[in-house]
């Protein structure tokens, strides 16, 4: 079916809401799926796959479990990254401060697709940015790459893993210049250009975004947990007729 | 430097000494508020009458009785638009103004470019269904309406019967529509707004939807003058123009309203400051024998127009009774007061012991007498809606920021009941958003956050338990619960006005005065309670007919004086 960026928006944060997490912030995180979904990239099925992990996580922060100049490793425990990432965005910013360059190694998380358009803001910011990922299933590797000067990231896949890190791991570097990705890109099997998604994204808001049925469906229901049924005392709470 | 170019000359905005935000966020100020010149409905009718925007019958496919389908072609500069009407037989018990709703007398939409078969066949099938249908993204205003029975009624068989209205009938309820939801941004598969950034026709919140309520009121106007000639034949009169500008387009608005107005507090604060620059723009001036003269006239105008008012609300039955004693007391006197003023800004601050309703009052029409300087102000009401938190801030820095601007919240003890007595949850009928009592209510665990009293106090309690040099990034990695809270809070302690100084919990918050802020920015008039949470205006009451589109000012309007006969009132006023 057709839907609005705006319905996205709406239901994504009802459902999140639903959810009663105390991490986690529901306007950023429907952005992150809208985005996702406006870009072609399955926001919707990526969310409702991080549904069941994000209701039965932990209220619990985030550990730093190494930290130099220049590198951080954080330890997200097994949590759904959209809960984390944008306070581990800031503060990585700030510990980068005037450094060219800076790792950020995320351990034990999932959804990692939910990144995407965190990542996309960095343009604002002039920075430039490659994250990585290897997954258990084809593709094994994906590869984004944000370039200084441009809205929308490339991205490579690869149906081979590439460096053998842990499945539930992820890397994003941040560089004050473009990162040199030739060797890395060297044996990809497939990609989705810049160029292709500024077109899926203008495509999106000019002709609505095709969600699948089912995936819209499942989202629907998410997001009908945050409904209270109805009654006599609830009726009057209206104002009455 | 921030310049806003008025007529004929500019006016720097960053050296307008704004008030306070603790008396402009007010909420019972803000519950007070009137339509002024900046008001959507204002802007977008000088639009039209500037860009010269023409409106043409497309389509007028109706029975005996008034029931089927019409189009109207609205012509702008830059593009055509169609306004879908769709008319349906409903019997008096299914008349009901609540979103829960299944039915209404009619539907419409607004749609952009033409209008193919194809296109008119979805619409058909899927407008008068609302929220339970699933539009073409050409839709750009979704809505429905329903008739004041008693007024259309009386309007079809007066007319028929080759006679005018009773005014007094009319008076009553000043509309013969009603609308009861005007959707637009997106919702239920609609066009969203994002990409209108780049229509020079819609590109301002709410303006689709104000264009829509707009054009729907020639359609009332032209389908009573319809109904009538069927039903009278050669003896039937047309509406006389005089009471087709006095009937607006009624509304009904409920709590739906209210969450926006917290959801969406960067938009808030836009069109508040926006509009208190505007509101500054006019105090410095200086006051002159002419403008006294014009102010006077708008005082009378607006005391006639509150004496006239008909209300089924006490409450407000009673401020508007001491708006007509305050404003008649002033303006009797005014000519020999004003000579103690140099500027309009010691004049408001010398009756600022009036009630809130008549400061609003004088505003507004202090407003209407410096177009070239207020107009200018109306096109600054769109606004970046990220929250943000800083770099290299620290803790201090953001208690700095609470303390300074959420006073109103964190002096707030939530141990008290009545300061968190209320929640505010969706229903699973249509979702609409209703009010419960805590611990007697069920819901308040599917609680909606519209507690930002709450949490800002929340969040000042934390931070006062952290090192204050610590950096506000470090302290939210491990402190994530407080992210989203921090972000509003350094977002709009920043801003000019911020957030709505209102704990919305509190046992004695009306969200009455959310529902009136909104609404008065849009250029409501004539602000009728039906109970403390649901409230029934009009829009373009007294404002110009499509054919007659004008930029002067229609402030306040009056029920019309027909003693003076206009020689031809036979035609329809849309051609």
């Amino acid at each position: 079916m057709i839907v609005s960026h705006n319905e996205i928006v709406a239901m994504v944060y009802k459902a999140f809401t639903g959810m009663h997490r105390e991490v986690g912030e529901a306007d950023v995180i429907a952005s992150m799926v809208a985005e996702l979904e406006m870009a072609g990239l399955d926001g919707v099925r990526h969310f409702n796959n991080a549904s069941p992990y994000i209701l039965t996580e932990q209220d619990t922060p985030i550990d730093i479990v190494h930290q130099e100049t220049g590198a951080i490793r954080f330890d997200l425990h097994g949590s759904s990254l959209i809960c984390h990432l944008p306070a581990i965005m800031d503060y990585a910013l700030e510990k980068m401060g005037d450094l060219d360059h800076f790792q950020i190694y995320l351990m034990n998380c999932h959804n990692r697709w939910l990144a995407y358009s965190e990542l996309v803001k960095l343009a604002d910011n002039g920075i430039a940015c490659l994250a990585k990922w290897d997954n258990g299933t084809v593709p094994k590797h994906t590869l984004l790459t944000l370039n200084q000067g441009f809205v929308y990231p490339d991205l490579y896949f690869f149906n081979e893993p590439q460096d053998n890190y842990n499945t539930n791991d992820m890397i994003i570097e941040l560089a004050t210049a473009n990162f040199d990705i030739e060797q890395e890109i060297e044996h990809f099997d497939h990609k989705i250009s810049t160029d292709e998604l500024f077109a899926t994204h203008q495509r999106s808001w000019k002709e609505g975004i095709h969600v699948d049925d089912e995936q819209w469906a499942i989202l629907k229901k998410t997001a009908a947990a945050i409904l209270v049924e109805n009654s006599e005392a609830s009726s009057k709470g209206a104002g009455g007729v | 430097m921030n310049l806003v170019h008025a007529s004929n000359e500019s006016i720097d905005v960053a050296t307008l000494s704004l008030r306070s935000p603790d008396v402009v966020m007010n909420a019972e100020r803000l519950g007070a508020m009137h339509q002024t010149r900046i008001s959507f409905v204002r802007t977008l009718l000088r639009k039209i009458d500037r860009e010269k925007w023409t409106l043409s019958r497309h389509l007028w496919d109706l029975d005996d009785n008034g029931y089927g389908q019409v189009i109207y072609r609205l012509q702008t500069p830059e593009y055509k638009y169609h306004l879908v009407v769709f008319c349906n037989e409903l019997a008096d018990d299914e008349r009901n103004d609540r979103v829960i709703a299944q039915k209404w007398d009619v539907t419409f939409g607004l749609v952009f470019g033409e209008i193919g078969q194809e296109l008119l066949d979805n619409l058909k099938a899927n407008v008068p269904l609302q929220e339970a249908g699933r539009n073409s993204n050409m839709v750009m205003v979704l809505a429905r309406a329903n008739k004041s029975v008693r007024v259309f009624d009386h309007i079809v068989s007066a007319l028929a019967d080759g006679k005018q209205p009773d005014l007094d009938v009319l008076a009553q309820v000043g509309y013969i529509l009603r609308t009861t939801a005007v959707y637009g941004n997106g919702k239920f598969g609609i066009y969203d707004f994002k990409p209108l950034d780049h229509s020079e026709d819609f590109n301002q919140s709410f303006r689709a939807q104000m264009c829509a309520v707009y054009l729907l009121r020639e359609f009332s106007l032209d389908w009573v003058d319809f109904l009538a000639k069927k039903k009278g034949g050669s003896k039937t009169v047309a509406l006389h123009p005089e009471i087709k500008r006095y009937l607006g387009i009624g509304n009904a608005t409920g709590l739906g309203m209210a969450p926006y107005l917290i959801n969406h507090p960067c938009v808030v604060d836009q069109w508040l400051t926006t509009r208190e620059e505007a509101v500054q723009a006019t105090l410095v001036c200086a006051i002159e024998a002419e403008k006294t003269e014009y102010f006077e006239s708008l005082l009378k105008r607006a005391i006639q127009h509150f004496t006239e008012i008909v209300t089924i609300n006490e409450q407000q039955a009673t401020l508007n009774a001491t708006v007509v004693a305050e404003l008649t007391s002033l303006q009797s006197a005014l000519m020999t007061t004003i000579e103690d003023y140099t500027i309009w800004a010691e004049f408001l601050q010398a009756h600022n012991h009036l009630s809130f309703e008549s400061q609003e009052v004088i505003i507004s029409c202090l407003m209407e007498l410096y177009p070239e300087r207020v107009d200018s102000f109306q096109e600054k009401v769109n606004a970046d809606e990220n929250l943000i938190l800083p770099k290299g801030k620290v803790i201090q820095d953001l208690l700095n920021v609470l303390e300074s601007r959420y006073q109103w919240a964190i002096t707030i003890d939530f141990n008290e009941p009545e300061n968190s007595y209320w929640f505010w949850y969706r229903s699973v009928d249509k979702e609409e958003p209703r009010m419960g009592v805590r611990g007697q209510e069920p819901g308040d665990d599917r609680e909606l956050s519209l507690d930002i009293a709450r949490q800002a106090k929340n969040l000042y309690l934390a931070l006062q338990q952290a090192d204050p040099q610590q950096l506000i990034s470090e302290f939210m990695l491990s402190k994530p619960k407080y992210r989203s809270i921090a972000r509003r809070v350094w977002t709009m302690g920043h801003k000019k006005m911020g957030d709505i100084q209102m704990n919305v919990l509190h046992k004695n918050a009306p969200p009455m005065h959310l529902l009136r802020c909104k609404l008065s920015m849009f250029g409501a008039t004539k602000f009728d309670p039906r109970s403390d949470r649901w409230v029934r205006i009009t829009l373009f009451q007294g404002a110009p007919l499509f054919s007659e589109v004008h930029s002067d000012e229609w402030l306040f309007p009056l029920l019309p004086n027909l003693s003076k006969e206009e020689p031809s009132i036979k035609e329809s006023s849309t051609q």
